[in-house]
């Protein structure tokens, strides 16, 4: 049984903070059932795991929701990359990011991956929106010929005016990147470079999903190396220690 | 106004369902009345009376009530034959609108004169002062002539079914003809939450209500209930909180009270009860809903199973039949899984209890309650949208502790069905990690004794299986589970079978338990024992300082033979109650670390540390 629990043993952590609707847990959705499904708001946080190569990667999905606010920092603690999730139809969801969930990010890992990621894109951008995967969008699970009877017959996915839609650019997106940057004190031009860390991304259609997770899950390996190699990691393991403790306890005894 | 609680029947001036429309309708005298006048609805309400059956469902559309009638002209159709105003609305919409000057509606006009809704109506702008005097006056008059509201008219012909969307057009007939309205709203009479419609949609809506409490509160009185012959309106006010439901499902007012402190209490188990009063008392038209959104669908969730489901009118609990060997050994599997801080084990299957262990001192201080459970389960069903993860969530308990949070972790142990559900509950914030291994060792253990697979083949169970002919369907509720009084409170019942396999019928069947729940639990005279004669089934509810039974039988049913299959159904309950109930839910001492505990239950001081870290420290 330790060896099942130690398997399971996350190596590095995954947080995807934003605003209320802007597609968190959609798009942790898309990339994990590989399906886009009408979620309802979630409650607290709920927590993934996700095997990449050896590693086990474990991603904290979070509520938007001011009311669940509390537990932010406890979900960024010790995290090695956080994903900052607007609307690009809201430039209010990006205004929030800086406001109430950068600080948020003050108990993650000194040298934590930032990524800015604009939802929603096939809201605006016709590429995203055409650029379907092979899942169908509304992820029933029944039924998959009447689905397929079904494609045909839906108009394609491009709202009547998608630009006119669009909120937040991609400039914004990168300017506050900067800000990011500047708010962590770290030096620009030793960081990743905004370019690569701004993404936009459509959870419906499937648009950058897997390019922004598996991006992530690269850029943050290093970092599970060195947990691994040298036991160096900033924050205290309680759990290890009150481990320790305990058999230590049932030795005396 | 008597005593500290006055109820205000008010057959014509407050017919609460036509509030919203008056709102929304500006109270100029509304276009659509005339035109709509319905026919049938006369007819509905006679057949109301039938004795029989209490619950017609043709009453429904009466309860469309052409909402103007309060403020507007129209309104005076009712003044002088008011039945002939329900047969022959037209007539007396002509002469409503020509008397605008009988509105006067001043609180020190003689109440008398006011009986008749339609004297007072028109001439007011303010449709909320309005409403007000004439609640007021309604209070005050005897309303013993019994006059039958004038204003009963069915609205348009609003036809189709009703989207149950939050975009739903407020103004449609549609929206009013829903079964069970509620709505929530701040004591500054800000709009929370509203099960149909938008509540922006409705605040003036929801400013009518607030003037009526508050007027009523301003004789040092409070206001309960309002009825009118097809809707009951109930207000609950709780703290800095209104709750209001506008029914018209004849349940009675303790009923809908107590779903309504359902809502409320879901609402305290996402905030806590200490921080909504303190974000009131700081500021007083705070909108609640900035911390609220995105909680709707709890609430809408919670409200239909507060329809569907027995467990809320019974405020027991639900256990799913499960051998008693079975069911310890999955106890044991819970109890081995500790962590410091945990004070709740509990799995459920198909919204049902399965077993619950707690942690010793937690069962000496305080039980659970049902309805904290309750609450839980609906979140549990209102939050599966994403089943493979494990979720870690603040909740508070309401009647455990309405000020604190516990934490909850939330996870499937049979992914992707998705069926067996483990709620492990922590008080301490920064828990999760240690709590899911609990969850892995319940894994482990689960998977060592294939518990999962025992546990998809347990079944509810039919009535026929008791093997007493005649018997469609029971509700029983003992009140001495088993020996030991600090026992979770619970109930058994089998599946809904034919002639209740469609949802109507489920609900009629459900109604008409209601109905005997409602005469048994009447304030004024409760009874013990109920033998009912319904249309199609003879329903026979029964109370004693032990259990509480509600059977259902065909309707060819003999007194003699029912009493006697009630007997036979006791007795088979007793041989099966090991299986039906849990019996001795199993302990664990979790040894709580002592500067992190925040056991809830006890006292004040302990109340204090967990609302501070709560995290609404930060408004």
């Amino acid at each position: 049984m330790p060896e099942y629990a130690k398997m399971k043993k996350p190596d590095v952590k995954l947080v995807i903070l934003g605003d209320m609707n802007v597609g968190k847990t959609s798009l942790l959705h898309r990339y994990m059932e590989r399906k886009f499904k009408e979620t309802i708001s979630t409650v607290g946080g709920a927590f993934f795991l996700k095997q990449w190569g050896p590693y086990n990667i474990s991603i904290w999905d979070t509520a938007g929701r001011e009311q669940f606010h509390g537990l932010g920092s406890m979900y960024c603690r010790g995290a090695a990359a956080i994903i900052l999730t607007y609307d690009v139809t809201n430039w209010q969801s990006l205004v929030e990011l800086e406001d109430r969930f950068l600080s948020l990010t003050d108990t993650a890992n000194s040298d934590c991956i930032f990524a800015v990621v604009g939802n929603k894109a096939d809201l605006t951008d016709p590429e995203a929106g055409l650029k379907e995967e092979e899942e169908e969008e509304e992820g029933e699970e029944e039924g998959g010929e009447g689905e397929k009877a079904e494609r045909p017959a839906r108009p394609p996915p491009t709202p009547p005016s998608p630009v006119a839609r669009r909120k937040v650019h991609r400039e914004d997106a990168i300017a506050l990147y900067g800000r990011i940057l500047r708010y962590k004190m770290l030096d620009e031009r030793a960081s990743l470079p905004a370019e690569k860390m701004c993404f936009e991304t459509s959870a419906k259609t499937g648009y950058n999903v897997d390019l922004l997770f598996e991006t992530l899950f690269d850029m943050v390996l290093p970092s599970i190396l060195k947990k691994r190699s040298g036991n160096d990691s900033p924050t205290v393991d309680l759990e290890e220690c009150r481990g320790a403790k305990r058999t230590k306890a049932g030795c005396c005894s | 106004m008597e005593k500290e609680h006055q109820e205000i029947e008010q057959p014509k001036a407050v017919r609460c369902c036509d509030l919203p429309s008056n709102c929304d309708a500006n109270q100029t005298g509304s276009v659509e009345v005339p035109a709509t006048i319905s026919q049938d609805n006369p007819d509905a309400g006679e057949l109301d009376c039938g004795i029989e059956d209490p619950f017609p469902c043709k009453g429904d559309d009466a309860a469309i009530t052409s909402t103007n009638g309060l403020s507007e002209p129209q309104g005076a159709e009712g003044e002088g034959a008011p039945a002939s105003a329900l047969s022959d609305g037209t007539a007396g919409e002509a002469d409503g609108l020509s008397k605008p000057e009988g509105a006067a509606a001043d609180e020190d006009d003689p109440p008398e004169n006011v009986s008749d809704s339609a004297s007072t109506d028109n001439t007011l702008e303010d449709s909320n002062e309005f409403m007000v005097t004439v609640l007021a006056r309604g209070g005050l008059e005897d309303q013993a002539d019994g006059t039958p509201s004038a204003l009963s008219e069915a609205g348009g012909p609003a036809q189709g079914p009703a989207p149950s969307h939050r975009d739903e057009d407020v103004t449609a007939e549609s929206w009013r003809r829903h079964r069970k309205h509620v709505f929530v709203l701040s004591e500054a009479g800000k709009p929370i939450y509203s099960r149909y419609g938008n509540e922006e949609a409705l605040s003036s809506t929801m400013g009518v209500m607030m003037a009526l409490v508050s007027f009523v509160q301003s004789g040092d009185n409070t206001i309960r209930s309002i009825y009118s012959d097809e809707h009951t309106v109930v207000f609950v006010q709780q703290g800095p909180l209104v709750l209001v439901s506008v029914s018209c499902s004849r349940q009675s007012e303790q009923q809908l009270r107590s779903e309504l402190l359902y809502v409320y209490r879901q609402i305290v188990s996402m905030l806590t009860q200490a921080s909504i009063t303190r974000i009131f008392e700081r500021k007083k038209n705070y909108d609640l809903r900035r911390l609220l959104a995105g909680s709707e669908k709890i609430l809408d969730g919670l409200l239909n199973l507060v329809d569907s489901d027995p467990s809320f009118l019974l405020s027991a609990v639900h256990c799913l039949p499960l051998a008693s060997s079975l069911r310890d050994s999955l106890s044991q599997i819970l109890q081995k899984a500790i962590t410091p801080n945990l004070v709740f084990s509990i799995l459920i299957a198909k919204n049902q209890l399965l077993t619950i262990v707690q942690e010793k001192t937690v069962i000496e201080d305080a039980r659970l309650e049902p309805a904290d459970l309750h609450l839980l389960l609906n979140l549990i069903g209102a939050s599966s949208a994403f089943q493979a993860g494990e979720i870690w969530t603040p909740i508070c308990l309401p009647l455990f502790n309405p000020d604190c949070y516990f934490y909850a972790y939330i996870s499937y142990l049979d992914p992707p069905e998705c069926t067996v559900c483990l709620l492990l509950l922590s008080t301490d914030k920064e828990a999760f990690y240690a709590v899911a291994e609990c969850k892995r060792k319940i894994d482990e253990g689960m998977r060592t004794q294939n518990a999962l697979r025992s546990i998809a083949r347990a079944q509810s169970y039919s009535a026929s299986q008791v093997g007493v002919s005649d018997l469609r369907h029971f509700m029983y509720k003992p009140f001495d589970v088993p020996d030991n009084h600090r026992q979770l409170t619970q109930f058994t019942s089998p599946e809904m079978e034919a002639p209740y396999s469609s949802e109507e019928e489920r609900m009629r069947l459900l109604d008409l338990y209601r109905y005997l729940h409602s005469r048994i639990h009447s304030s004024s005279r409760p009874l013990k024992l109920i033998y009912h004669v319904a249309e199609r089934e003879t329903l026979l509810a029964w109370v004693t300082s032990k259990f509480e039974l509600y059977t259902c039988f065909s309707p060819l049913v003999t007194k003699a033979s029912a009493i006697n299959a009630i007997t036979k159904l006791l007795r088979w309950i007793k041989k099966e109650e090991d299986r039906l109930f849990i019996r001795n839910p199993p302990k664990y001492s979790t040894t709580p670390n002592p500067s992190k505990s925040s056991r809830g239950g006890k006292g004040g001081s302990d109340r204090q540390d967990t609302t501070d870290n709560g995290f609404l420290s930060l408004l």
